[in-house]
């Protein structure tokens, strides 16, 4: 204790040189903070948008779809999996789908596209689609044949409402499938993929088109919280074991979503190391300046019996107390503004064409903080202030008494 | 209580030339002395007491302190019988100044582990022995010379050493609080027992040691005992 | 002594030889009907249709059975295409991107249609060497596409029978070199008044399982085949 307070003291024996570099880790650790909380934020708002607008949390398919999607390669079983989904904890919703693709065509125009045939109550709990309707209404049960496209495929085909546009496809049995559709509505989901290549039936008339017979093609689930996808996907595959299906993960689905992200955190590491290397400079000087102010009491505290071990110990406090007290200062800062952020958002429409890209619907991030990032931000700096000391410590401990005492 | 006894110390630097800055020497001093070294300066004084405190080793020749033959303890072993057995004061920047004077005193024995409440008690004690209890939360910079120096000697006795080394310690003091360091140094000496052996280049100082030992050229030239019997212990 | 033809080391010229063949397989104009069955692991499918085709530029066809797809016609204007699709009632365009989709389900794709003739036109040939196919003596032909020609293949190989420029094989190459598919032309007889194969078969590599057989029939070569057949109304003739 006496050594802690002794460490305190030595700290601010020279006032203004400690402050700099405590206000340095400070805004250092609360850059890190808040920087780190606007990329998860970001991240989780792209994993979102992409889950919410089509993909959901997980699929299931018959085995071999992802890899190479065929009408032949329905569920085996679509009841024992949608038994299995229902027996799911923390299941917010699921949608048994058709998928096939095709060629949409209007007088005007043709265009290939994906087909999925839903049953709108299903999907809504699911997508975020039905939000997106921005002409016309989301599809109906008991409607008449009729289709929900997006945007800028409706400007493709020159397709209005109440147009009718014809499909045409490969059926399961190799015939030609054709029909007339109505269009009932026009969305816009933000996903140009969506927007410019997808089109949405009731599924029973993609069925008939497909020449499907009652087969599902998908069951698309959507999980009340992310984290628990892993678990999730073993519990369905447990359930799923003796059927010929495959169980994926969103980032199994698209793993460019991941991919990104993890090449965005691989960046924000790199940041975060040179500042370290930045910080422990100014840190390094400040406290090997302050031991060079000292050499002659160090001399003294050796003659008088004071251990190597024990010289260590007590520049590595003085490091400990400059890196706790920025620490201290940094976190609140950072915390505050992240906390502030986190329930007012911030407007980042100057990269608003590029968030677009990535599949984000708005501009507006919102900060997120979790316990164990902020714990990793701070245990990291101070672990860094703490090493830096080190040197000068060591240094220290290996002052020889006689000439330490003589020095000037 | 100990014995110190120094046979054939001899310590040389080599820096450009050779400095011998002790050569051979042979001397013991008993216990409870009080003993001064005189000589001019760069006679050896510094090193014999630095050689004697286990600060620096001699390179020939073999010193005892109450039968531990320091010359061949290992360093770490040797800052330990420092801590316990040796008190140091400097001829100056003796206390830590960040530390009040009651902090100062604990500092060793808290190395020592000694629980806070007989540091405090010791500390106290010593403070009013030496009349000294009225600055005992004072910092350094708010004390003057002659109250640090005194602080520093009481600092050096406060686990009770076998031998306190003072590297002329009244060098920077006006002769009044000179005469007040050396009276305390006298007192202590005669009602613990503690040998004090230190080194100075004042006249009146050699006056008021029991011994006199003289250097020059890293020799003894001479030892004069003043007084034939040596303080009694009164542990 | 006679000295057969291929005792002389002359070779023909590699593009006059594919010319000629072009010339025999298709004539200036052809009709005729066919049954195109399409195997795939997962089914198998036969359409009967009939075709006319004025040699290079247009081609008619309409399916005449089974009743699912009775009454579907496509029509090629060069590079251009469109079905009719009569359960709709309505032609459809088939644009450029999907121009690689498999025609009516088959191993042989709407750019395979459209480019029957290609192979004269956007092609650079080399005899490169001989081969026995089908118990015929052929020239093995190598076909490059050239620099800027809109071809979606790496190189075709070609096995031509040297009696009378009929093709026994033909191989398609991507542009990485890797060979998709295998067409050959089998049954050669006297049909229209002159030797062709009756019967063609494409077999898929890269899809293992997957091929379509074209039988003929009724084959008529270089008739006057009216205007009126390539237009859009006819393909929407009532069946």
């Amino acid at each position: 204790m006496l050594f802690l307070s002794m460490a305190w003291r030595n700290v601010w024996r020279n006032r203004r040189r400690s402050l700099l570099t405590i206000v340095a880790i400070a805004l250092g650790l609360a850059f890190n903070i808040f920087m780190r909380a606007i990329g998860d934020g970001f991240h989780e708002q792209m994993v979102d948008n992409s889950v919410r607008s089509h993909i959901g949390h997980l699929q299931i398919h018959g085995g071999g779809y992802h890899d190479d999607p065929g009408l032949n390669k329905t569920l085996p079983s679509p009841d024992q999996v949608q038994r299995a989904i229902e027996r799911l904890p923390g299941v917010r919703g699921y949608s048994m789908r058709v998928l096939g693709d095709g060629l949409a065509s209007t007088a005007e125009n043709s265009a290939g596209v994906a087909i999925v045939g839903i049953d709108p109550q299903q999907e809504r709990t699911v997508t975020t689609i039905d939000h997106g309707v921005v002409k016309g209404e989301y599809l109906k049960p008991g409607q008449a044949r009729p289709i929900l496209i997006g945007d800028r495929l409706a400007i493709n085909l020159k397709a209005d409402l109440e147009d009718k546009v014809v499909l045409m496809v490969q059926a399961a049995d190799g015939s030609m499938g054709a029909d007339l559709f109505r269009v009932v509505g026009i969305f816009r989901s933000g996903s140009p993929e969506l927007d410019r290549g997808m089109v949405f039936l009731l599924r029973h008339d993609a069925q008939t088109l497909f020449s499907l017979d009652g087969r599902i093609t998908e069951a698309v689930v959507l999980l009340h919280s992310s984290l628990q996808v892993p678990t999730a996907q073993e519990v369905l595959k447990a359930a799923l074991t003796k059927q010929n299906v495959e169980v994926l993960t969103w980032y199994e689905v698209e793993p460019f979503l991941l991919q990104f992200i993890e090449l965005d955190d691989a960046f924000f590491y790199i940041i975060v190391v040179f500042f370290f290397v930045v910080i422990s400079i100014g840190i390094l000087n400040t406290i090997m300046m302050s031991v060079f102010e000292r050499v002659r009491e160090f001399g003294v505290m050796m003659a008088l019996g004071t251990k190597p071990r024990q010289i260590i110990k007590l520049v590595v406090e003085e490091a400990f107390v400059l890196g706790m007290t920025g620490v201290v200062i940094g976190c609140s800062i950072g915390v505050a503004a992240t906390l502030y952020y986190a329930s007012h958002g911030m407007n980042l429409s100057a990269w608003g064409e590029g968030a677009a890209a990535l599949g984000m619907t708005s501009t507006v991030v919102y900060t997120k903080l979790t316990a164990a990032n902020l714990l990793i931000s701070d245990s990291s700096v101070l672990a860094v202030v703490m090493l830096v000391g080190l040197y000068p410590a060591i240094y220290a401990s290996r002052l020889r008494p006689v000439e330490a005492i003589r020095h000037v | 209580m100990a014995q110190v006894d120094l046979e054939n110390v001899s310590r040389t630097y080599s820096d450009h030339v050779d400095v011998h800055a002790l050569r051979s020497v042979t001397l013991s001093l008993e216990p409870g002395s009080f003993v001064a070294v005189a000589g001019p300066s760069g006679s050896g004084k510094t090193t014999l007491l630095n050689i004697i405190g286990g600060l620096d080793r001699p390179d020939q020749g073999v010193v005892r302190i109450a039968n531990l033959n320091l010359t061949s303890t290992p360093p770490d072993q040797l800052a330990d019988f420092r801590l316990r057995h040796i008190g140091f004061v400097f001829q100056a920047y003796n206390l830590f100044p960040v530390l009040t004077a009651m902090e100062n005193l604990e500092f060793i024995p808290a190395l020592q582990g000694m629980p806070k409440a007989e540091r405090l008690r010791r500390a106290e004690t010593l403070l009013e022995m030496v009349g000294l209890a009225e600055i005992r939360d004072k910092r350094p910079n708010e004390m003057s010379g002659g109250q640090q120096q005194r602080v520093a000697v009481v600092r050096a006795i406060m686990t009770e050493p076998e031998i306190v080394l003072a590297d002329e310690p009244t060098a920077n003091l006006d002769s009044a609080s000179a005469s007040v360091l050396l009276d305390m140094m006298a007192e202590l000496n005669r009602q613990k027992g503690i040998t004090f052996l230190f080194s100075t280049h004042d006249p009146l100082v050699m006056e008021r040691a029991r011994r006199l030992i003289r250097l020059k050229d890293g020799a003894v030239v001479s030892d004069e005992n003043r007084d034939p019997e040596p303080a009694k212990a009164a542990r | 002594m006679l000295i057969s033809a291929s005792g002389y080391a002359a070779l023909p010229d590699a593009h006059e030889l594919v010319t000629k063949t072009d010339l025999a397989l298709r004539g200036k104009t052809q009709q005729g009907k066919a049954s195109m069955t399409v195997r795939t692991p997962d089914w198998e499918r036969t359409l009967e249709m009939e075709y006319w085709s004025v040699n290079p530029e247009k081609t008619f066809i309409l399916i005449t059975a089974p009743a699912k797809e009775a009454g579907t016609s496509t029509l090629r204007i060069g590079s251009n295409m469109w079905n009719y699709l009569p359960k709709v009632e309505r032609v459809i365009k088939i644009p450029p991107s999907l121009m690689l989709q498999p025609w009516m389900g088959s191993d042989f794709t709407n750019d395979d249609l459209v480019k029957e003739s290609s192979l004269v036109n956007d092609y650079t040939h080399e005899i490169v060497g001989e081969v026995v196919e089908g118990g015929d003596a052929c020239y093995q032909v190598l076909a490059t596409p050239k620099p800027d020609a809109p071809v979606v293949w790496g190189k075709l190989v070609l096995a031509i029978r040297k009696s009378d420029y009929l093709p026994r094989k033909e191989e398609f190459y991507d542009e990485k070199g890797e060979l998709r598919k295998v067409l050959t032309y089998e049954d050669i007889r006297k049909a229209g008044g002159r030797n062709c194969p009756m019967r063609w078969k494409m077999v898929s590599v890269t899809k293992p399982g997957h091929e379509t057989v074209l039988v003929y029939s009724d084959l008529k070569f270089d008739l006057k085949i009216p205007d009126r057949i390539f237009t859009q109304r006819n393909m929407k003739r009532p069946f």
